[in-house]
């Protein structure tokens, strides 16, 4: 196990930089996850780190030895790839392996550590097979299998999970999560998904256009979102966010729609009088009959999902997304009122979309 | 009102089948290709075949049927000469140096070619592809005097090097399509398992590269088995002499018995035929890998 740290990290593909000075410290044994949309540079910042990719200024430094120089073997790290990225006229036991026989190992340890991840990935049953004849889930597995069976001081995932269906998904997550409590290895992992990064993840990194817009615990980003990037990121279904003008100061202070409606800000929000504004609200703070301010409009749309259903209503003319109980009365066409409390409110500078 | 509801159901009826009629038809178009195609390679092997077991009479008066009676002594007559095999002989070492040295040479430039950017890439793989361009009788004389002058001259390695240094333009087309197809994320695997170029073009891209070792492998054997005009220039001494060089000596000694030059020739073209339909599968999935996405 490894700290790792990123010290002003710079890539730069000729006049084009694609990532812009990042600078991260990760503790030992910690799992993080770097969160972005597509071409964010998450993937690219975590080949840095792997040393698949050569960085273009800054150092990165693995258990506080400057590795910029090393090779990927050098670095003692391992990845799981999306694609998988197996050895098709290997076995399973001889991809789990491979790594190790490479650097020398002797093959009753070989043999061991392999049969030792296998027990613990579930995999002894196939270890003589080869890719081909496993399932995506499968695959995985032994992707993650070839990545423990070294030791490594750090385990780098690069949308592990993208590759499979919704269902499989959700319990190779649960895989990938015991894993990690079981061999408590740094852990740093890509993904786009951030349902995926707010479950597993101790920290989540939000990446966008190659420079970090936020970076702390699942429920910080999720409860303080510094930007508007973040607040629309986190959370789903995603922030509704409504352009508003502030009305009143201090604990008087609300945001007034283009229709009119006011809606209570906390007093600790720092807006002042005719501030252009963008107002966050969360589906799930928006409820019926609860505290705070109450929103109304008509019904848009219904979507019963069991437990829960979504309601799109109209409010000064926007779509807004409200999560009700899956049993609440809900008809399209009808009205459809939900309050929200000022605490719950997120205010964003219109200009600038910093949070207020 | 007639009119149109009897046209109505015509048409409706008659798309369908219209499009099965000229399904039918294409079919029938390409079977009839196929055939003409097949005959027009398989006709004067089976008569090549067939004609060795004639009389010379016979082959005169009656070219492409059955024989009447069968000269198997044709054939044996060749099968136990020592001539056949010493020339047999030759024509392998020959062909398997150049298949050996192509294959190795190829897939180890291509290798390099495919994965790794240094200054002037581009301009050495075209240097390389220009090859094709230039079969080796256009480059006898200069070929001959670099041979002579390496001291090669009636040995194999002088017909060897030629043929690898005239089939490495094909080798490395080919190696290179196929290497850079391989998923570039089994390229940071192997990385980050610790291979380096190396180790992963020996432990992963050789292993993966079954069907295009088998299709160069192929092209330059039959290329080298049949070759004419290097052998013919480089080698002075009969004992050398590949098969080609062979038929020359037949038709020399035996101008007037064409019979036993074609049972010569099929004695020789077997073993390629036999190559051919054992590696003919691979040779299929090389030559269109990377067509379509896997």
């Amino acid at each position: 196990m490894a700290s790792v740290e990123l010290r002003q990290v710079r890539k730069a593909y000729g006049l084009l930089d694609v990532i812009h000075g990042i600078s991260l410290s990760i503790e030992d044994g910690q799992f993080i996850a770097l969160v972005g949309p597509s071409g964010c540079g998450k993937s690219t910042l975590l080949r840095m780190i792997a040393g698949l990719e050569e960085i273009t200024g800054g150092d990165v430094i693995i258990d506080n030895a400057v590795v910029n120089e090393l090779t990927p073997r050098e670095r003692n790290i391992a990845m799981v790839f999306q694609s998988y990225a197996l050895y098709p006229h290997m076995t399973v036991a001889e991809n789990m392996g491979f790594n190790l026989r490479l650097s020398g190992t002797p093959k009753p340890v070989i043999a061991e550590r392999v049969a030792e991840a296998a027990r613990m990935l579930d995999l002894v049953p196939l270890l003589d097979r080869k890719p081909a004849q496993l399932s995506g889930g499968q695959r995985q597995r032994v992707a993650m299998g070839r990545a423990i069976v070294r030791n490594p001081a750090v385990f780098l995932f690069d949308e592990p999970l993208s590759n499979l269906d919704a269902k499989l998904r959700v319990q190779m997550r649960s895989e990938i999560k015991q894993l990690h409590q079981k061999v408590g290895t740094t852990s740093i992992y890509v993904t786009h998904d951030q349902i995926e990064a707010m479950t597993l993840a101790d920290r989540i990194v939000v990446l966008n256009h190659g420079k970090v817009e936020q970076e702390g615990t699942p429920m910080e980003l999720y409860r303080k979102p510094a930007n508007l990037f973040v607040a629309a990121f986190i959370g789903s279904p995603a922030m509704n966010i409504l352009d508003g003008t502030v009305d009143g100061d201090g604990g008087e202070a609300a945001a007034r729609l283009s229709d009119g409606t006011a809606i209570r800000i906390a007093p600790d929000r720092k807006v002042r009088r005719g501030q252009s504004v963008k107002v966050g609200l969360r589906p799930e703070h928006l409820s019926p009959g609860a505290g705070g301010t109450m929103l109304a409009g008509q019904t848009l749309l219904v979507e019963p999902t069991g437990a829960q259903t979504h309601i799109v209503f109209d409010l000064a003319g926007n779509p807004v997304v409200a999560i009700v109980d899956g049993e609440y009365p809900a008809r399209y066409g009808a009205r459809f009122e939900a309050n929200i409390p000022a605490e719950q409110v997120h205010v964003f500078d219109r200009e600038t979309g910093v949070a207020l | 009102m007639t009119e149109i509801s009897t046209a109505q159901p015509i048409d409706a009826a008659s798309a369908p089948t219209s499009g099965r009629r000229l399904r039918a038809g294409t079919q029938v178009y390409m079977y009839v290709s196929l055939i003409i195609v097949a005959a027009i390679v398989v006709v004067p092997l089976i008569s090549t075949a067939l004609g060795g077991f004639k009389t010379l009479g016979e082959l005169r008066g009656n070219p492409f049927g059955l024989p009447t009676e069968w000269q198997w002594s044709n054939y044996t007559d060749i099968i136990v000469s020592k001539r056949y095999w010493l020339q047999m002989s030759n024509s392998l070492i020959i062909a398997l140096l150049t298949v050996f040295l192509t294959l190795t040479f190829g897939a180890m430039a291509a290798f390099c070619f495919a994965h790794i950017r240094f200054f002037g890439t581009d301009y050495l793989v075209n240097y390389f592809l220009i090859g094709l361009m230039f079969p080796a009788a256009t480059a006898i004389l200069p070929l001959y005097i670099r041979i002579r002058d390496l001291g090669l001259i009636d040995t194999y390695w002088g017909v060897v090097l030629p043929q690898v240094a005239f089939g490495m333009g094909m080798s490395i087309m080919l190696f290179r399509n196929y290497f850079r197809n391989l998923p570039s994320e089994l390229f940071d695997a192997a990385f980050v398992d610790g291979c380096g170029y190396m180790r992963f073009f020996w432990h992963i891209t050789l292993p993966l590269s079954r069907p295009i070792i088998a299709t160069v492998g192929i092209i330059s054997f039959v290329g080298s088995w049949n070759s004419y005009i290097v052998p013919l220039i480089m080698l002075n001494s009969e004992s050398r002499y590949p098969w080609p060089l062979g038929i020359m000596i037949y038709r020399g000694e035996f101008s007037t018995e064409w019979q036993l030059v074609l049972a010569f020739i099929t004695l020789t073209i077997l073993p390629t035929i036999i190559a051919f339909f054992l590696a003919q599968k691979h040779i299929i999935a090389g030559l269109t890998a990377g067509a379509v996405k896997s």
